[in-house]
């Protein structure tokens, strides 16, 4: 063996030349990957909220807010908002249910100007295949039953699942997913209340 | 080493490897997805390695070699996350955990081999994962779901949304066909009927 500083002078070229092909290949699909999960998010958007309903792009028109109490997450969470004419028409705010299962839940609800909510749906969890992931094949639709709720109907104390005194029946063979979730939308339909004025306000970002 | 005990441990070591994949055999569109990574990612990191080893000493041939699979299969994420991001979406970690893999898979190469039957053992390797991984993939989602191809509107693509089919209605599913312990399970059976073909043909 010639030098000792050789061996290092290779693995820096090896080290190099290896980040410099991710760096490439992530260059390379960077705008790709970006337009995909827009792509994926706007699906979802459109599925919550009727795109009649309003004339701005939800896509750009979200804050980022930060409310671990209520919104279940330690990191920023984003709120989508829907107009007319610049007047508020709904709000779709990117809410997690840190208490699954198996691990958060992360969910999309949709409220409207009023308070009421339009829709909610589920967009990553770890739940039990088979079990707790009801919501999205045995009982598709179990989540359609938060629609037209708000935080007085029903009212607060009954805001959980059957089997704790409230009005949401949980699905068969699972407990924990589903109370989970109407914790969740009770919470997000709270920051909503106490907050409504400034997510219509805040300019977007 | 002698070349049976280097042959014993390399059947163990394989059968470890499938270990992480094994997971991604409950519907057979997953086990397809990354058998088709596994065949591609495999055999490329083998050649690049191939190329790379003359030229590295002792000392830092283990580094190089962790930092090459790194590299490759970051990369075959990205490509992934691009091309097809369904499918990415449903094997999560199980993308870069093929490191695992090629780990092993480069554990079992013979030092001085040539080019050529490195490319053809690792070849041999991928192929024989991703075979295993389809049968195990349609009994899982047979079995736990009773359906076959569910979700192939994802991957391969929207074309092939039509295959999808549901062989029966099951209301809860049978868990544990889909749940980890399923694939273990499967993956004995598995074993144990290729056992039995090779006991019949001795």
């Amino acid at each position: 063996m010639g030098m000792p500083a050789k061996p290092a002078v290779t693995l820096a070229i090896v080290a190099a030349v290896l980040t410099a092909l991710v760096a490439l290949v992530a260059s390379f699909t960077r705008e790709r990957i970006a337009s995909n999960e827009q792509a994926w998010i706007k699906q979802r958007l459109d599925a919550l909220v009727v795109p009649a309903t309003h004339d701005n792009e939800m896509l750009e028109d979200s804050i980022d807010v930060l409310a671990p109490d209520l919104l279940g997450s330690s990191q920023p969470v984003k709120i989508y908002r829907a107009r007319r004419g610049g007047a508020p028409v709904a709000a779709v705010i990117q809410s997690i249910a840190p208490d699954g299962y198996r691990g958060p839940i992360e969910l999309l609800v949709a409220i409207g100007q009023d308070g009421r909510l339009i829709g909610v749906q589920v967009i990553r969890h770890n739940e039990t295949p088979g079990l707790g992931d009801a919501f999205e094949s045995r009982d598709v639709h179990w989540l359609d039953r938060f629609r037209g709720r708000s935080l007085t109907d029903p009212q607060p104390q009954r805001w959980t699942v059957r089997r704790d005194g409230g009005d949401f029946d949980a699905f068969t063979g699972a407990t924990i997913t589903p109370r989970a979730i109407v914790k969740a939308v009770r919470n997000t339909l709270e920051y909503y209340q106490r907050n409504r004025q400034r997510i219509f306000d805040q300019a977007a970002q | 080493m002698s070349a049976r005990s280097s042959h014993h441990f390399g059947s163990t070591a394989q059968l470890i490897a499938v270990c992480p994949l094994l997971a991604m055999s409950d519907t057979i569109v997953d086990a397809l997805g990354i058998g088709i990574v596994v065949l591609i990612v495999v055999p490329l990191a083998t050649m690049l390695l191939a190329v790379l080893r003359p030229r590295l000493s002792d000392e830092t041939a283990l580094a190089a070699t962790m930092l090459t699979l790194a590299a490759l299969v970051a990369c075959a994420e990205l490509l992934l996350s691009a091309w097809f991001s369904d499918l990415r979406n449903s094997l999560t970690l199980f993308v870069p955990l093929i490191v695992s893999n090629l780990i092993v898979v480069q554990h079992l190469q013979a030092r001085h081999a040539t080019f050529g039957a490195t490319l053809a053992g690792s070849l041999r390797i991928a192929a024989g994962i991703a075979v295993t991984l389809l049968p195990l993939g349609i009994a899982r989602e047979l079995v736990g779901r009773g359906s076959l191809l569910h979700d192939a509107g994802n991957f391969p693509g929207a074309w092939a949304g039509w295959a999808e089919t549901s062989v029966f209605r099951v209301d809860m599913g049978f868990l544990l066909a889909m749940l980890p312990p399923g694939a273990f399970i499967a993956f004995g059976l598995l074993l144990a009927a290729r056992n039995w073909v090779a006991q019949r043909r001795s």
